[in-house]
């Protein structure tokens, strides 16, 4: 009885086991970094809002992040405005994968509140996968339509926008006035928070969001000033002996850690954000300078000469135990890492031309995502999907730009003619 | 005359007193056994008085019968028992014979009727029963109506989905045709090649060719950093056009990625397929897995 049980169990499994494998399976190794192509059609309704059009902000901010493709839509009459009556043969025939439509209306008339109404259909799918109702002045059109950029790019990308985040950057005119200016992430709404006649370098968005610590040579030396952003005050951080330099903010924006000559060479120190606790942490002949705080909160990684040339190292700052990160290319320096902590951004001397270049953390492989030959600054966008940079506009002004990390879109933020540098990006805020 | 005196001491310590005396022992024994007996008989007895209430328990049972029927039968039951009381409690009287014969008659009388009465409230009964019983026929032959008409519906069900199974492929092989006829590509000259049936390279050609469509347009920009793997199962129409939506068996647990590599999928229709319907069936039903990271390229 037990044996037929058993056989008939088998049999079962057999059974099963030709119906499986009757199955072909096709394994599909890697891909394409391709970008989605998306039609973003002219909002109905007011043509334009101090001479701005949401359909152009929206396109142009996807196009930056490097993984969308906007489609052409100038042509188009009568676009819709709404997710019904959407002929979906015709946008699938111009390889539209996703549309994005809406309408602006007034909303109060006596406030002057504006009410954008939009759609983000699916063109494969045939269905309107997101609709929102954005209500504002009419000064925040161009905030409403950066929200809404935000929104598509988090509903396909899996990750937040940086649409609606803010960039700092040093501002130099005639080698004679400096200004710290903070702007829109796409250059716009720029205004200066610090004015002066003295250079201003190195400045960092705290992750809170709340301050921006600097380096300033008013004292006649550079000394680390931290500036809250709401009420404008500014507190000195550093005024040791010999230079202070290049303050990089913990993940909690409790901590900062700078570079002091205090003892001759460049040296690494940890100090609290009110300026107390000063502690060394690690004493060698080498230099080392540009920390850069990683988000657990344990590594800090800088650059360093103990090696002969300049490369990439971290400590950790619960042991001291340090170790070499980069090892391709002769010189690799000014580290940032991203929010995840798995890419490490930083600049990299290839035969004579600076280029910004990313490390792949876990497989340890690199790739140059700029063309040089002066690249400076790099940084991560609080997404890490963007790095904004400078670089030489034709050999002679400094610019700022940004590029995706696989290196396949770069684009300069337009912020006048006026020699750009420094930039630090803020953070993801709501 | 000497008239004999007796002793009655002397009968007392006789041995004919004393055996009379365990005599007396012996029968309270016997007369209790029978009494213990009659009471066991008794006891008997009345369990088979018992044994028949069933019957009545049996008509009890009768939850569909009219309360009505339930009544009378409660009613012959009284008759029954006042009938058995009066003919218990008239003294039969020796004297007048005619009274009592009188008596007897209207005894019978009463009898009679009371018969007649339970003759006919059994008859009721009787007919309500066979009613039932017809009522119930009845709904099993409609049970059994019931089940045939629902075995036909399915066989047609079955049969209208074999027609329609049958039209399909007949549709898919036109369709088939015409696409032959319209555009020969690729698949015309496989078909030749595997005129002589299905050979491994061929059916590998094919899985190579919907490999590289399909790789070409999934964006591994949107699946992070990691080494993440996904599964889709797919079914193909002759023209190479998915039947039906992906169904997506293992996520990469990325939403952006899944998303992504549907797409892909969607993207590449129509896949290349063979003409050859043999080789087709082996490449009807998909099951694609996807590493899009799987170097760790940047």
């Amino acid at each position: 009885m037990i044996y037929r049980m058993h056989s008939l169990f088998v049999g079962i499994l057999l059974l099963f086991s030709t119906s499986i494998y009757s199955l072909e399976v096709i394994e599909i190794l890697g891909g394409k970094a391709s970008e989605i192509p998306i039609a973003i059609l002219p909002f109905e309704g007011f043509k334009n809002i101090g001479g701005q059009k949401a359909h152009q902000i929206i396109s142009s901010d996807l196009n930056r992040s490097g993984l969308f493709r906007p489609l052409n839509t100038s042509g188009i009459s009568n676009p819709p405005s709404s997710d019904i009556n959407i002929n979906y043969t015709k946008w699938s025939a111009m390889d539209a994968q996703f549309i994005v439509v809406g309408k602006v209306e007034s909303e109060n008339p006596i406030l002057g509140n504006i009410k954008i109404t939009w759609s983000l259909i699916d063109v494969f799918k045939e269905k309107t996968v997101i609709s929102m109702r954005y209500i504002g002045k009419k000064s925040q059109y161009r905030a409403i339509a950066h929200k809404v950029s935000d929104n598509v790019y988090e509903y396909l990308t899996g990750s937040k926008g940086v649409f609606h985040t803010k960039i700092a950057y040093v501002k130099k005119v005639n080698n004679k006035k400096y200004s710290l200016n903070v702007a829109d992430f796409d250059g716009y709404n720029s205004r200066p928070i610090l004015d002066t006649t003295q250079p201003i370098i190195s400045p960092r968005w705290s992750p809170d969001g709340e301050k921006i610590a600097y380096v300033s040579f008013e004292k006649k030396k550079p000394v680390i000033y931290i500036q809250n952003l709401r009420t404008g005050k500014r507190t000195l951080l550093a005024n040791f002996k010999g230079n202070n330099s290049a303050p990089a903010w913990s993940p909690d924006s409790k901590k900062l850690a700078i570079v002091l000559t205090y003892n001759k060479n460049s040296q690494i120190y940890m100090i609290n954000a009110d300026g107390s606790g000063i502690k060394q942490l690690m004493r060698s002949n080498a230099i080392n300078t540009e920390p850069s705080w990683s988000p657990n909160g344990e590594d800090i990684y800088f650059s360093s000469n103990r090696g002969g040339s300049p490369q990439i190292y971290k400590i950790n700052i619960l042991n001291d135990e340090i170790s070499r990160v980069t090892f391709e290319g002769k010189y690799n320096l000014s580290p940032s890492i991203s929010y995840d902590g798995k890419l490490l951004l930083f600049l990299t001397n290839d035969q004579g031309k600076f280029k910004v270049a990313i490390q792949n953390l876990i497989s340890n492989q690199v790739l140059k995502i700029s063309e040089g030959p002066a690249d400076e600054s790099p940084i991560f966008a609080p997404n890490g999907h963007l790095v904004l940079f400078t670089y030489k506009d034709y050999g002679k002004t400094t610019k700022i730009g940004t590029v995706s990390i696989n290196g396949l879109k770069r684009l300069p933020i337009n912020v006048g003619n006026a020699i750009i540098q420094e930039p630090t990006w803020g953070p993801i805020t709501n | 005359m000497n008239i004999p005196q007796f002793n009655f001491d002397s009968i007392r310590n006789s041995k004919f007193f004393v055996i009379l005396e365990s005599d007396y022992n012996l029968q309270a024994n016997l007369f209790s056994f029978l009494i213990h007996f009659a009471l066991f008989i008794f006891m008997i007895f009345s369990i088979q008085w018992q044994t028949k209430i069933p019957n009545f328990a049996e008509v009890e049972l009768w939850d569909a019968v009219p309360t009505q029927i339930k009544n009378k039968q409660i009613k012959t039951k009284s008759v029954k028992t006042k009938q058995i009381k009066k003919t218990r409690v008239l003294p039969p009287k020796i004297d007048d014979q005619q009274l009592k014969l009188n008596e007897e008659a209207e005894i019978r009388l009463k009898k009679k009727k009371a018969a007649e009465k339970k003759a006919l409230a059994r008859k009721k009964k009787l007919k309500e029963i066979k009613k039932l019983q017809a009522k119930l026929l009845k709904q099993e032959e409609i049970e059994k109506l019931q089940d045939k008409v629902l075995e036909e519906e399915k066989l047609d069900n079955i049969k209208d989905k074999l027609l329609e199974q049958e039209r399909i492929e007949q549709l898919q092989d036109s369709i088939r045709d015409d696409e032959l006829k319209k555009k020969p590509t690729i698949a015309i000259e496989a078909d030749k090649e595997v005129l002589a049936g299905i050979n491994s390279g061929e059916l590998d050609r094919f899985k190579a060719l919907i490999q590289q469509k399909i790789q070409q347009n999934v964006n591994n920009q949107l699946c992070g950093l990691d080494r993440v793997e996904l599964e889709f199962e797919i079914s193909l129409m002759p023209t190479g056009d998915l039947l039906g939506e992906p169904k997506m068996t293992q996520s990469s647990k990325i939403s952006s990625c899944d998303a992504a590599v549907e797409r892909a999928i969607l993207q590449s229709q129509p896949l290349p397929i063979p003409n050859d319907k043999e080789l087709f069936k082996r490449l009807k039903d998909l099951k694609l897995k996807f590493h899009p990271n799987g170097h760790y390229d940047l």
